[in-house]
């Protein structure tokens, strides 16, 4: 039997409960989980971005690190170097994520699969070496990201251990809920509905009226703006934009992440996110207890990482929470 | 239809997978006490450093925290600091501002280390400043001689030893005005904080280059790079050609300029000077080629074998670090770590942070150490060593001093003059074992 539709205020209601939840909770959590939080709602959007692309829209990018490091850049200039807030840098750089979205959306759209795939990866691997040619940009030693502490009044509120990384973890789980929120509603209007109708029959969409090329570039600009709100978000947990932080495995660390999760599948990038997080502590516990060299213990990670990737290709195709869905396609067509 | 509600079944999944894993993540979290003095029990005092052991950076600097090891192994073999054994977390950061970073995090917060020794890199220890600041962690005798650390309202918990690269600078440009008066000069450089850093001092000092050629951080394991940085020095034809970048960047100039046949004399930085490191990255027959270019040091040669701390360093060594090449990161290794006991043991028994600080602060400056200078810590003052000598690489790649004596010059990170000065230090302390 089908449940009832959720209406957006409904939804909001129920994250704004999540939030707070989240917001008690990490009273309980060391500054090391708060870390580890923000990174998981920093994938979070990362991985929503590939999964709003790929999953709903059917076009592939292979170099969304390229846009998040855009969405960095672009947000640590306008907070050092033209004294906006973080919160409008933040702004600043999602803005100019999405024009760079919008400008590769027109050409993503006149591509497909494996062109498309190329041609994100060459932007993947050549953008980020950009910064070292402008003086502006900090070279190899990047820009400095650094917010500051915490607000006074949340440290009124809080007290005065409240630290950065606990801030951190504040404002980028409710970036995250509020993301999930916005993606979920707009999967579910009639923007979504024409998104999926196109990816699974161009032909029989564009028949129905749907104007494909134009949905594939607003597909690609959205999932821009959110890469690089993730890119702002992963430079100011970072404190610091460089070429580095951005390299070819991030793109592929991003589209793993939404390989496990089920490209197909919202609810999984939560836990592609928490994969993707995990995957350095798990490695680094079993490389101490293997006694194993610190060469080891460095490069384990992109290992297990490239192992799930494969296991998870040819075993569970659908991702992580595959039994899940099975299950809930199952119960929907009884 | 379908797709919809399952859409809608995938919000609520979401939601509440993102509530219940983040809290799950945080139920194992013990009470927050980051201003505690972790990584010091009744047995064991946990120190941690990063470093390069992977990346274009690591020829070298990847034998350092070895050696640093083979150091408090020695020292924890003859009764450890107050007792207690020293237990060194060695972490990479791949020569990587970001990694450098995130390592630091897992040092602080997951091996709880209690101070930080020997971390390396001028942008790596900038990027982990705001965290070490925040947390009150020590960071010893950072390999660094970005002149900008000694600022310690900026970095209040942060040790250089290493002289400044504007020191560096001014002495260089001081011996280029009295040996080659009147020759053209280039320069290469790492463009950061570290390549600036000379700059400033080579302007003090009133040298003029006929040709700057900056390069990326790693970019020297690019041979295209590295193509462009001889073609331009064969445009400018200088006399002299000043190397101010790491060993492996100096392997590649060096491997590149002898490629194409050009010919220069060559003044390596301090930093990028290890015959053995150049050696390892470009192959042993590339030692021939820095037979004739001049170095400088503020350590004995690591060849010297009359000087009593590379000796007791050469034994500990071969006993505790499997008798790997002896080389000037394993000298300056082993002398960080030994400057590291000496600190330790005069924080006393009672060993805290500020403990630490304080004795630094207070017996720094006598601290037994290979550097042929004193040590300049004070409580202003948080900057170690302060000069150099000039060698001359002999046909094995050995950097031997220039009239077979250390010819010491000394200056300050501002403007004050070079001065030519005997070199005094602290008679090295029996077995290489503090006393303090």
């Amino acid at each position: 039997m089908l449940k009832r539709r959720h209406s957006p205020l409904q939804r909001g209601g129920f994250l704004l409960v999540c939030g707070v939840v989240l917001l008690v909770a990490s009273n309980f959590v060391d500054e090391l989980r708060s870390y580890q939080g923000a990174q998981v709602a920093v994938y979070l959007v990362a991985i929503s971005s590939i999964i709003l692309l790929t999953g709903y829209s059917g076009q592939i990018s292979l170099g969304h690190g390229a846009i998040m490091a855009i969405g960095s850049y672009a947000a640590a200039l306008a907070f050092t170097l033209w004294n906006f807030s973080f919160e409008f840098a933040i702004l600043f750089g999602m803005l100019v994520g999405t024009l760079a979205g919008f400008i590769l959306g027109v050409a993503a759209a006149r591509l497909s699969g494996p062109y498309l795939a190329g041609t994100t990866l060459a932007l993947a691997v050549g953008l980020p070496s950009i910064a070292d040619q402008f003086k502006v940009l900090g070279g190899e030693q990047g820009l400095n990201f650094d917010i500051g502490d915490p607000p006074g009044w949340i440290k009124k509120f809080e007290g005065s251990d409240f630290t950065q990384y606990k801030w951190f973890f504040w404002l980028m789980a409710i970036v995250a809920l509020f993301v999930i929120w916005a993606i979920t509603n707009l999967l579910q209007s009639s923007y979504g509905r024409n998104w999926r109708a196109a990816r699974n029959n161009p032909v029989a969409a564009s028949l129905a009226g749907i104007n494909v090329v134009r949905g594939k570039v607003l597909a690609f600009t959205v999932s821009s703006a959110l890469a690089s709100l993730a890119g702002a978000l992963f430079g100011i947990l970072l404190g610091i934009v460089t070429p580095s932080a951005f390299p070819l495995a991030l793109s592929f660390t991003i589209l793993t992440g939404a390989v496990l999760a089920g490209v197909g599948n919202l609810a999984g990038s939560i836990a592609g996110a928490v994969v993707l997080v995990a995957i350095p502590e798990f490695s680094g516990a079993l490389a101490t207890h293997l006694g194993s060299s610190q060469k080891l213990t460095a490069n384990l990670p992109g290992l297990v990482t490239s192992l799930l990737l494969i296991f998870v290709v040819l075993f569970k195709p659908e991702g992580l929470l595959q039994k899940n869905r099975a299950k809930s396609i199952k119960q929907l067509n009884s | 239809m379908l797709v919809q509600r399952r859409t809608k079944r995938g919000l609520l999944i979401a939601s509440m997978v993102t509530t219940v894993t983040l809290i799950v993540s945080a139920l194992p979290a013990s009470a927050l006490s980051i201003y505690k003095q972790d990584g010091v029990s009744s047995t064991t005092i946990t120190l941690g450093i990063t470093v390069p052991l992977t990346g274009a950076a690591a020829p070298g600097y990847n034998k350092v925290p070895y050696a640093m090891q083979a150091y408090f192994n020695y020292v924890n073999d003859n009764g450890g600091v107050n007792g207690r054994k020293i237990k060194l977390v060695i972490k990479d950061d791949a020569y990587n501002p970001v990694l450098a970073k995130s390592v630091t995090n897992d040092l602080i917060l997951k091996d709880k280390v209690f101070a930080i020794v020997g971390s390396l890199g001028t942008a790596d220890n900038e990027a982990t400043t705001r965290f070490v600041n925040d947390h009150g962690v020590p960071r010893l005798f950072i390999n660094t001689g970005f002149s900008g650390f000694a600022n310690t309202v900026k970095y209040p918990t942060t040790y250089t030893l290493l002289p400044s690269y504007v020191m560096e600078a001014k002495i260089m440009g001081q011996y280029i005005k009295d040996n080659f008066a009147g020759k053209s000069v280039a320069i290469i450089y790492q463009d950061d904080d570290f390549g600036a850093d000379a700059l400033k001092g080579f302007a003090i000092s009133g040298t003029k280059f006929i040709a700057k050629i900056p390069y990326a951080s790693g970019s020297q394991a690019d041979p295209t790079v590295v193509g462009k940085w001889i073609s331009g020095l064969a445009a400018a034809k200088p006399d002299v050609t000043i190397m101010f970048g790491v060993s492996s960047a100096s392997a590649a100039a060096l491997g590149g300029s002898y490629k194409v046949g050009f010919k220069t004399q060559w003044i390596l930085g301090s930093v990028g000077g290890d015959g053995t490191t150049i050696a390892t990255v470009a192959g042993p027959t590339a030692v021939g080629l820095l037979y004739g270019a001049i170095g400088t040091s503020f350590l004995p040669a690591p060849t010297d074998a009359t000087d009593p701390y590379v000796a007791q360093f050469q034994a500990i060594n071969q006993k505790y670090n499997g008798g790997a090449v002896f080389d000037n990161n394993v000298l300056e290794g082993m002398n960080t770590a030994m400057l590291t006991v000496e600190a330790l043991r005069a924080a006393g028994s009672k060993l805290t942070r500020a403990s630490l600080m304080s004795a630094i602060a207070k017996n720094g400056s006598t601290f037994a150490s290979a550097g042929f200078s004193p040590l300049g810590y004070s409580a202003t003052s948080h900057t170690g060593y302060n000069g150099y000598w000039f060698g001359t690489y002999g046909p094995t790649g050995a950097l031997k001093p220039q009239g077979g004596t250390y010819t010491f010059y000394t200056t300050d990170s501002a403007t004050g003059a070079v001065s030519k000065t005997a070199s005094k230090r602290p008679v090295m302390p029996e077995k290489g074992l503090p006393n303090n």
